[in-house]
């Protein structure tokens, strides 16, 4: 069984040169599923090897709520991976670091981008005005 | 037939709901000098622990952060049926409520927001109008620490604002710069986030995700704006405290039913506040039947629970070439534009729509979809990846819904929450006109996508997970055989029951609606310690 999820993320997560396979996280995904997963790996042929997209795809059309699961639960393991926010980082520039308590910087809001906005005449609608 | 449970104290007031309007009208009831207690089903968050410190934040975002209270599952929480609704419910269970998990978007609702019959043939007006709120307003803005700028021609003035505005960053910036090219409106967004240290709280560092709470306290929430407050000035805050049902004799509120620990208690008051939002609220007056309230607690216009309005959502997402680091900067509230938020009926729909600005997320949110589509599986994933992450910046279509009797909250049949109170469900069509108002959002985006300079634009026409906001349920309204409540928030049916929360608004606007949600709470408890103090 774990062999066939290992099977199954890598083929919903192929790995090349620089990111790993999905398989990396089947250990978290089978314990975030706890179970869910058998009902999908029993809908794949005897045979099935990573790769086989197409035997992937039919198992989606046949069970699409308990797959859906799948790959969430695939996407949450996979990219809080440390292995997979190295190279996330080493690609993207994107920190793997937690947002806090280090936060980030952006320039202060400049307040001549407002110019043009401050020419424009009130446009509300005043419902007394309209009224009377 | 009841069993008496054992009985607190009595005090003045009763409120049922710790979030952005138990706690607003908590507060101000207290500083009148009431004596009050407020029960919370859910528990207080240490927002200085918040996930955001630790590297699983993201999967605190889709676990016990998440919105979807059928989803999170929290032992607080209660199911929803939303079998029949394509708008799926978004809420938090605990102190603070909703705020504890939003975005901190502060807008108020417009003067022509209140008079929608008068102004267009549609809906209902409201009994009370703009200026009625207006220091209720500003007083809340202070309370919960608004940043800005005075100065928005898309709405009255206001006072200026005590914190500047958040940085715009990449993403935003270019889409102000193509509001400026099509000679559309855009403002920097009100935000109920510190842009500089603010009381005890600190200046917001940009970090991005405020809906796993800020450790920096820089982000409002309404524990953090009102609670320490309410608790200062006497108020009783109790959580874990589950309200059963609400008591009535006749015609008046005698107290509340409530579970906490595993006991049940009854705590009487002079007077009761129900602030449980827009589906909660409804619920509990459904579940609070009696034989002088046979179809539930102050419903003789059979009213109670229809009516509901959320603000149907679509999602305009421009991918750029250049890298614009949406990860940086809270991740909701930069800015908005107003332009189409008035009727005009060339465009073949009545009332209008907002746009809001949405950054990036993170990895997980970027590769699930946040929403939009997740990116998908397969031979291609990490090249879709790679395309979006951190090269996206989305607007929403917030688009005003109207009320319609059969958009409604009623009790379910079958499903319970932990101590056997029946769940809401809920009932839902999209109407056409919001339907055509999206499109037409979704159009606009597009071109505003192009204008900043997207290479790819993706549309997602109706954003299911949008269920973040429950209105008109208990709607307000001077006739008793049309609405539930009075200007004040009183039950026509039970004077001493006040309702403060959205389920009072009469339309929804097309605005986010927590500033007007408590500004409507403070004014009503303000009349009702004005009424209590004249008894």
């Amino acid at each position: 069984m774990t062999d066939r999820l290992a099977a199954l993320l890598a083929t919903l997560i192929p790995g090349d040169a620089d990111w790993p396979s999905g398989a990396i996280v089947a250990p978290v995904v089978a314990a975030d599923l706890a179970g869910v997963e058998a009902a999908v790996l029993a809908v794949l042929p005897a045979d099935f090897a990573a790769g086989d997209e197409a035997a992937v795809h039919e198992c989606e059309v046949a069970l699409p709520a308990p797959f859906e699961r799948v790959v969430t639960a695939l996407y949450i393991a996979y990219y809080t991976d440390p292995q997979v926010r190295r190279v996330l980082e080493a690609r993207t520039g994107y920190e793997a670091r937690p947002p806090q308590p280090l936060g980030y910087e952006l320039p202060p809001f400049d307040d001549a981008l407002l110019d043009r906005q401050r020419l424009r005449a009130p446009f509300w609608r005043d419902p007394d005005k309209e009224s009377a | 037939m009841l069993v008496d449970p054992p009985i607190d104290p009595p005090v003045d007031v009763v409120i049922v709901g710790g979030g952005a309007s138990g706690l607003a009208a908590a507060w101000r009831l207290a500083m009148r000098g009431r004596s009050v207690r407020l029960l919370e089903q859910g528990e207080t968050i240490d927002q200085r622990a918040a996930p955001s410190l630790g590297p699983q934040w993201e999967r605190a975002l889709q676990s016990r952060f998440h919105g979807n209270p059928n989803i999170r599952r929290l032992p607080a929480d209660y199911p929803v049926n939303a079998a029949d609704t394509p708008i799926q419910p978004a809420s938090y269970t605990a102190l603070g409520g909703g705020t504890q998990r939003w975005g901190a978007h502060f807008p108020r609702l417009r003067p022509g927001d209140f008079r929608v019959r008068s102004l267009d043939g549609v809906g209902e007006d409201w009994p009370i109008g703009y200026a009625d709120l207006d220091a209720w307003f500003d007083l809340n803005d202070r309370m919960m620490g608004v940043c800005g700028v005075a100065g928005d021609p898309a709405n009255p003035p206001r006072p200026e604002r005590p914190m500047p505005p958040l940085p715009l960053g990449p993403g935003p910036k270019r889409l102000a710069a193509a509001f400026d090219r099509l000679g559309w409106h855009w403002w920097p967004a009100d935000s109920a986030v510190a842009t500089t240290p603010y009381g005890e709280r600190g200046a917001c560092n940009n970090c991005g995700p405020c809906g796993v709470g800020c450790p920096r306290l820089a982000r409002a929430s309404a524990d953090l704006a009102y609670a320490g407050a309410a608790r200062a000035a006497g108020a009783i805050i109790s959580t874990g405290a589950r309200t059963l049902r609400i008591r009535a004799e006749g015609a008046r509120a005698t107290g509340v039913d409530y579970v906490q620990g595993g006991i049940q208690r009854n705590q009487p008051a002079r007077a009761v506040i129900l602030a449980a939002n827009g589906m909660g609220t409804a619920r509990l007056l459904l579940a609070s039947a009696s034989p002088d309230h046979p179809a539930g607690l102050a419903n003789r216009s059979g009213q109670v629970g229809r009516n509901l309005m959320h603000h149907p959502t679509a999602m305009v997402t421009g991918l750029f070439a250049e890298r614009l680091d949406g990860h940086k900067g809270p991740f909701a509230c930069v800015l908005f534009s107003q332009q189409h938020i008035e009727s005009d009926a060339a465009r073949g729909f009545i009332r209008g729509y907002q746009f809001q600005a949405i950054r990036g997320g993170g990895p997980v949110q970027t590769a699930l979809g946040g929403y939009m589509a997740r990116v998908p599986w397969g031979r291609g994933h990490h090249a879709d990846f790679e395309r979006i992450f951190l090269h996206s910046v989305s607007l929403t279509v917030t688009a005003e819904d109207l009320p319609e009797p059969d958009n409604r909250v009623i009790l379910d049949p079958v499903l319970t929450d932990s101590d056997g109170i029946a769940a809401p469900a809920l009932h839902y069509r999209l109407a056409d006109n919001a339907r055509r108002m999206l499109d037409h959002g979704i159009a606009a985006g597009a071109q505003v996508m192009r204008a900043a300079g997207a290479v790819d634009v993706v549309v997602n026409p109706f954003v299911a997970a949008a269920g973040f906001h429950f209105l008109g349920t208990a709607r307000m309204g001077t006739d008793p055989g049309t609405s539930v409540v009075d200007a004040l928030g009183r039950a026509h049916d039970v004077p001493n029951l006040v309702l403060v929360d959205g389920a009072v608004f009469v339309t929804a606007g097309a605005v986010n609606p927590t500033s007007t949600i408590q500004a409507i709470a403070l004014r009503n408890a303000d009349a009702l310690a004005d009424r209590l103090e004249a008894a």
